[in-house]
């Protein structure tokens, strides 16, 4: 009897330890997301209220005037030709290295496969000072490159791997019937890596969407500035504005959310996996 | 018929790009900040050769031992908070409970926002105008406990790191999860018809079995810890009087708000040595760790 009041308590604890936490977690999005639509009064007065209407034009406010637009849009735009760029020629790389026979072979995956260890800030100075010799400061370039040698590493990782697995004797059926090694990658190699360019794509997406000290020391003209960096620029110019805030936070953020509930499994897969295998 | 697996255009041809790109932008900078290192430079006269001046300046600022400093304690309170909450939590959804999916959307949820949106959210949640986490206290009855939460120096770096906590704590509870799952009943029923309380499960049975899963969240985690610059960066840039400062915002604040370029590449070059010292010497002791095992 003793045994099983404790177990029952045990269940309860339990339940009361993951309703704590899960309400810590979940309560200050919720909050981010009802202050999106309350006015600054509405908020100065009593910050845990409900709004009393939903205020749009918060939103239009931040989309048009506080630039949130031309910002989402440079994200788009950057994110989806770095994830490009680095599927293309990380797929490409990984093929080789995965089927091909050379000697560097050991050398130039050790190369990339320790690129995961190496910390961002480390080369962020030196990184600028490179950045600016090509004179490409400033420009959605330097994202784009800078996003693709980093997203490279992890990309090979996996893709290596898969493609691996795939047996030789399929290549080798290809080249018999005449296929150069060019379209065997584009014509078989791609489309068999679906599953594996799927977690790639999502990893780099996060990584790219969410990505600041780059964006920061390489952009300085607003035109070319990412969400993220566009929200660090509320920090001075809209700082008693919460109502405004809150809700281009929640612009920057709604894609991710999105695209987190649809393909929730394969994201924490992909980022756990690529991380623990690492 | 191996031949074409030998194809030296190909193997050239299709490495190139990739390793263009890489060695260009990561692998060419760290060789850069080596030799920047050494020299005065404020980006636009030309450099002047100061041999290890800036590392000897480095070395003596007592702002870069502050810095350092919190860059371990970051370190520490991610080690020893998030983990064991990421462990007590994956634990408790272990346990095939209804909610048990709900619970682990929510947990990773933060994860995946930019850490820019986690900064400014919670330095308004901080706030002491606005914010939800003073007025929870005011109307509790504990408005004693009210407090400046990023604005004194003797307690925004403990705030720092709960919300660092808050935003990564779910990653180690999903890595805890899978561990677990790998757990065949049997053992757990076994300890049940053996009389094992539930503390001595947790000790004797699922800590040991999932031991080499806890030592590679130990290892990703000082990895991560070191990373951390945004956060810091948005919610107080390293102050109030450098209670905050962490090496990346230190080396930031030299290089971007003076022009240092030759002392920010130092500073970059110390950075990249501690980080892939530290990350390796973990690695090492994990390996090390589970041969013992």
């Amino acid at each position: 009897m003793k045994h099983y009041l404790k177990s029952i308590f045990k269940g309860k604890l339990m339940i009361l330890i993951l309703s704590l936490t899960g309400f810590t977690t979940l309560y200050p999005l919720i909050w981010m997301t009802y202050t999106s639509f309350k006015t600054n009064q509405e908020i100065a007065l009593n910050t845990f209220s409900l709004p009393t209407s939903l205020h749009f034009e918060n939103y239009l406010n931040a989309w048009k005037t506080a630039n949130m637009s031309v910002y989402f849009m440079n994200s788009i735009f950057v994110t989806v030709m770095s994830i490009m760029l680095t599927m293309f020629i990380g797929a490409l790389a990984a093929f080789i290295l995965a089927k091909f026979e050379f000697k560097a072979k050991k050398w130039v995956y050790s190369l990339f496969i320790v690129g995961m260890l190496i910390p961002m800030q480390a080369i962020l100075v030196p990184l600028f000072i490179q950045m600016r010799t090509v004179h490409l400061l400033d420009s959605p370039l330097s994202l784009i490159l800078s996003y693709t040698a980093f997203g490279l590493p992890i990309t090979i990782f996996i893709l290596e791997s898969f493609i691996g697995a795939f047996p030789n004797s399929i290549i080798e059926a290809a080249i018999m019937d005449g296929c150069s090694v060019f379209k065997i990658f584009i014509k078989m190699i791609i489309p068999m890596s679906r599953p594996a360019l799927a977690t790639v794509i999502i990893i780099n997406f996060l990584n790219n969407w969410k990505e600041f000290s780059f964006a920061l020391i390489f952009i300085s003209s607003d035109e070319h500035k990412t969400l993220p960096l566009g929200l660090y620029n509320f920090i001075g110019a809209y700082s008693s504005n919460y109502a405004e805030l809150m809700a281009a936070m929640m612009i920057a953020s709604l894609p991710v959310i999105l695209v987190y509930f649809i393909l929730q499994e394969q994201i924490i897969n992909g980022m756990t996996a690529g991380a623990v295998k690492g | 018929m191996y031949l074409i697996f030998k194809n030296k255009k190909a193997i050239i041809l299709g490495l190139l790009p990739a390793l263009i790109i890489f060695v260009f932008f990561v692998v060419v900078p760290i060789f850069r900040s080596f030799y920047y290192g050494f020299f005065e430079w404020n980006g636009l006269s030309a450099p002047i050769f100061v041999g290890v001046e800036n590392f000897l300046d480095i070395f003596s600022d007592k702002v870069f031992w502050l810095s350092f400093k919190n860059n371990i304690f970051v370190v520490l309170a991610s080690v020893l908070g998030q983990i064991p909450l990421g462990l007590l939590i994956a634990i408790a959804l272990n346990k095939k409970r209804k909610s048990s999916s709900f619970f682990r959307t929510v947990f990773f949820l933060p994860m995946i926002l930019s850490t820019v949106v986690v900064g400014l959210l919670w330095s308004t949640i901080l706030n002491v105008k606005v914010g939800i986490v003073n007025k929870v206290l005011e109307k509790i009855g504990m408005i004693d406990f009210a407090n400046d939460w990023l604005g004194d120096p003797k307690i925004a770096m403990f705030t720092v790191c709960v919300v660092i906590i808050w935003q990564f704590f779910g990653f180690y509870m999903i890595i805890f999860l899978a561990a677990l799952q790998n757990i065949p009943d049997e053992v757990d029923e076994a300890a049940n018809i053996d009389g094992a309380n539930g503390f001595q499960k947790l000790f004797k049975i699922t800590l040991p079995m999932i031991w080499g899963s806890v030592m590679s969240a130990v290892v990703l985690c000082i990895a991560g810890s070191m990373r951390t610059f945004d956060l810091v960066f948005v919610m107080t840039n390293g102050g109030p009087f450098h209670a905050t400062e962490l090496m990346a915002t230190y080396m930031y604040n030299k290089t971007f708000a003076v022009y240092k370029y030759g002392y920010g590449s130092a500073v970059s070059l110390v950075i990249f040595v501690i980080s892939f010292g530290l990350i390796i010497m973990s690695r090492k002791l994990m390996n090390k760790n589970e041969t013992d095992m």
